[in-house]
């Protein structure tokens, strides 16, 4: 097979009048991970549930793993892992049972079943809670539970949506581990997330989704020259130097904005040349700092960059600079 | 977590698929394993058939205190003690309350994504919805066999129809529960909704279960309340079952109440299929 796992060819889908996709066309080659990046109600899990059979587009179509996700649906459940926006594992049931239970499904004999659902569980590090109902997991042993699920029957192709939030810094870090693993060994990804970092991480290209359309599609490196902006901010040991750190940056070229809650004072710049630029602004103007960071393009960034108009906590700063 | 997900396929005693090896299993294993799952789910969690008798057993309690002697007179052609009269009817109200759990649960398992999974892989969504009848139809059998050793130890309850009578009636209620369950996950899978599934069983079924013959005989009901009883269809599987576990002479009663049974299951059956499949 030379196809794409993934093809989506002018998809489209709408919910009675409102169109959740706009006719998104997009291919993942074999052995890579396509990052999938857009705010909440971009249309990232409505793409994800077409992928994998859960609900017909309204128009255009779809292959997975050379199956059209239609009329070749079973074909596609079989060769698909399916990690869901919410972890979707039986609370009653222990660790072991669940991944037995899917096994069984997929067509393993009982002992079988058994020997790759203790597998799963060392490979995800849950063989201490095997026996103990799902119910008892923290966020994170349930994650990992529903991945270990997705992968019982060795996907060719696996769906990850929004794999990460809710989870807390070391889990985040165990579960892009385990994404690189499984793409070392030549499955294909499609993940959704809200966060830049993550995608440029993991992924080996990436799709700006915004309203149901693909604005952007391109490797991290791109999408962050096309962005071009880091910001740069500063930290103030007195609040009151605000006013004199504002105009100091003004006067460099810079635009800067004060977020008064956290005393900083932050501003675009185009380069690290730059941050040198906003250091000797302040220290000319003696204003003391505590703290100089240089921020990362944000998925607002790349938002506010590409449409031209922001999302989300873009707009929080907005409002703050104007009170 | 350094290990790589998947050992090589090529390990001769490897028991592990080759990518997509593993194609669903057949119609019948589907079934089996589902159901089991939700048995083991039961046992594990006795909770739930403990709790669900609790209301069964107030009702008994409650109304043979409340009815016992002061109905005795119009009870009297059809048996000699209240909870002989009673019983049957509580073996048809307790199968029904069960039947509209069945939609509840799986209204439940739809939203915490359970069934979600489920669509995903390459197995057939009728055989979620008759494992799902299944357990509920084996926790039911057994509800009520406790209820039938309760009763019997506790309230003196010796119908006249004796052990083939209550088994036939045992097997009345279930099958009259079976069918409406499938009704209820017909509703389910349409509409989707725990607080709807919730009303229908508190708006519909708790005033039918009043009017109607279960707890007092038609007679001593006020008028427009009998009107209501006599067309409640309540009445007829509540009246069927009596006959069967007091001896009363059975006639076409019984094998309408089955008809209908019947009927309903077949209907209710090809509903849910249909509304389960749709997707999410
Ligand atoms: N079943 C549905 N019926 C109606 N609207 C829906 C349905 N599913 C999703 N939507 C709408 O489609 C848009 C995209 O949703 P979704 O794909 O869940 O976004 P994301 O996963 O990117 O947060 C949202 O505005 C959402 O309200
Ligand atoms: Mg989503």
């Amino acid at each position: 097979m030379t196809r794409p796992p993934i093809e989506v060819d002018h998809v489209s889908k709408e919910f009675g009048r409102f169109r959740a996709l706009d006719d998104v066309s997009l291919a993942v080659p074999r052995g890579s991970v396509l990052g999938l990046l857009g705010h909440n109600g971009a249309g990232k899990t409505t793409l994800v549930n077409i992928l994998s059979t859960l609900s017909p587009p309204t128009s255009g179509t779809a292959r997975v793993a050379g199956y059209d996700v239609v009329r070749e649906s079973r074909s596609v459940c079989s060769r698909i892992g399916l990690t869901g926006q919410f972890a979707a594992v039986d609370e009653q049931l222990s660790g072991l049972d669940n991944l037995v239970l899917i096994a069984r499904l997929l067509g393993a004999g009982k002992r079988a079943a058994t020997r790759r659902a203790e597998e799963l569980l060392q490979l995800f590090e849950l063989t201490e809670a095997a026996k103990r109902p799902a119910r008892s997991y923290s966020g994170g042993m349930r994650r990992r539970l529903d991945l270990a699920a997705s992968l019982v029957g060795r996907p060719d192709v696996i769906f990850l949506d929004e794999p990460t939030t809710g989870l807390d810094p070391s889990s985040r870090m165990g579960l892009w581990q385990i994404v690189e693993t499984l793409v070392d060994d030549g499955t294909t990804v499609l993940l959704t997330t809200q966060y830049l970092d993550e995608a440029d991480r993991l992924a080996d290209s990436i799709t700006v989704l915004s309203s149901g359309k693909v604005i952007a599609s391109g490797t991290a490196e791109e999408l962050k020259a096309e962005v071009g902006q880091r910001t740069a901010s500063a930290t103030l040991a007195d609040p009151a130097d605000a006013e004199r750190a504002l105009s100091a940056l003004t006067a460099h070229g810079l635009n800067p904005v004060h977020d008064q809650e956290r005393h900083v004072v932050s501003a675009p710049v185009d380069s690290s040349r730059e941050l040198a630029v906003v250091v000797r602004a302040l220290d000319e103007a003696g204003v003391e700092v505590d703290g100089l960071g240089l921020g990362e393009p944000t998925l607002d960034d790349v938002y506010l960059t590409l449409t031209g108009h922001s999302t989300g906590s873009a707009v929080r700063s907005e409002e703050r600079k104007n009170t | 977590m350094t290990t790589t997900v998947h050992a090589p396929p090529t390990t001769p005693e490897s028991t592990e698929p080759e990518r997509g090896n593993w194609h669903g299993a057949n119609f019948p294993t589907q079934i089996v394993v589902l159901t089991g799952r939700s048995l083991r789910a039961m046992l594990k969690d006795p909770q739930i058939v403990v709790f669900s008798l609790l209301h069964p057993l107030i009702m008994l309690t409650l109304f043979s205190q409340v009815f016992g002697k002061a109905l005795m007179g119009s009870i009297a052609a059809q048996t000699d003690s209240y909870i002989n009269y009673l019983m049957p009817a509580i073996l048809v109200t307790t199968g029904i309350g069960a039947a509209l759990q069945s939609g509840v649960g799986l209204v439940t398992d739809m939203k915490n994504g359970v069934i979600g999974r489920f669509r995903a892989l390459p197995i057939r969504m009728g055989s979620v919805l008759i494992a799902r009848s299944l357990a509920d139809l084996f926790r039911t059998a057994l509800q009520l066999v406790i209820l039938l050793l309760a009763a019997t130890a506790l309230f003196g309850f010796s119908p006249e129809g004796g052990l083939a009578g209550t088994v036939s009636a045992w097997l009345l209620a279930l099958l009259v529960s079976w069918s409406l369950a499938w009704v209820f996950l017909a509703i389910a899978s349409w509409v989707r909704k725990e607080e709807v599934m919730q009303s229908i069983g508190f708006v519909a079924m708790f005033p039918l279960m009043f009017a109607s013959s279960a707890f007092v005989p038609l007679d001593a009901l006020p008028g427009w309340l009998r009107v209501v009883a006599r067309v409640n269809p309540l009445t007829y599987a509540v009246d069927a079952s009596r006959d069967l576990c007091l001896a009363l002479p059975v006639g076409a009663g019984v094998w309408s109440a089955v008809g209908t049974s019947v009927m309903l299951l077949a209907i209710g059956a090809a509903f849910a299929v249909r509304g389960f499949r749709r997707p999410l």
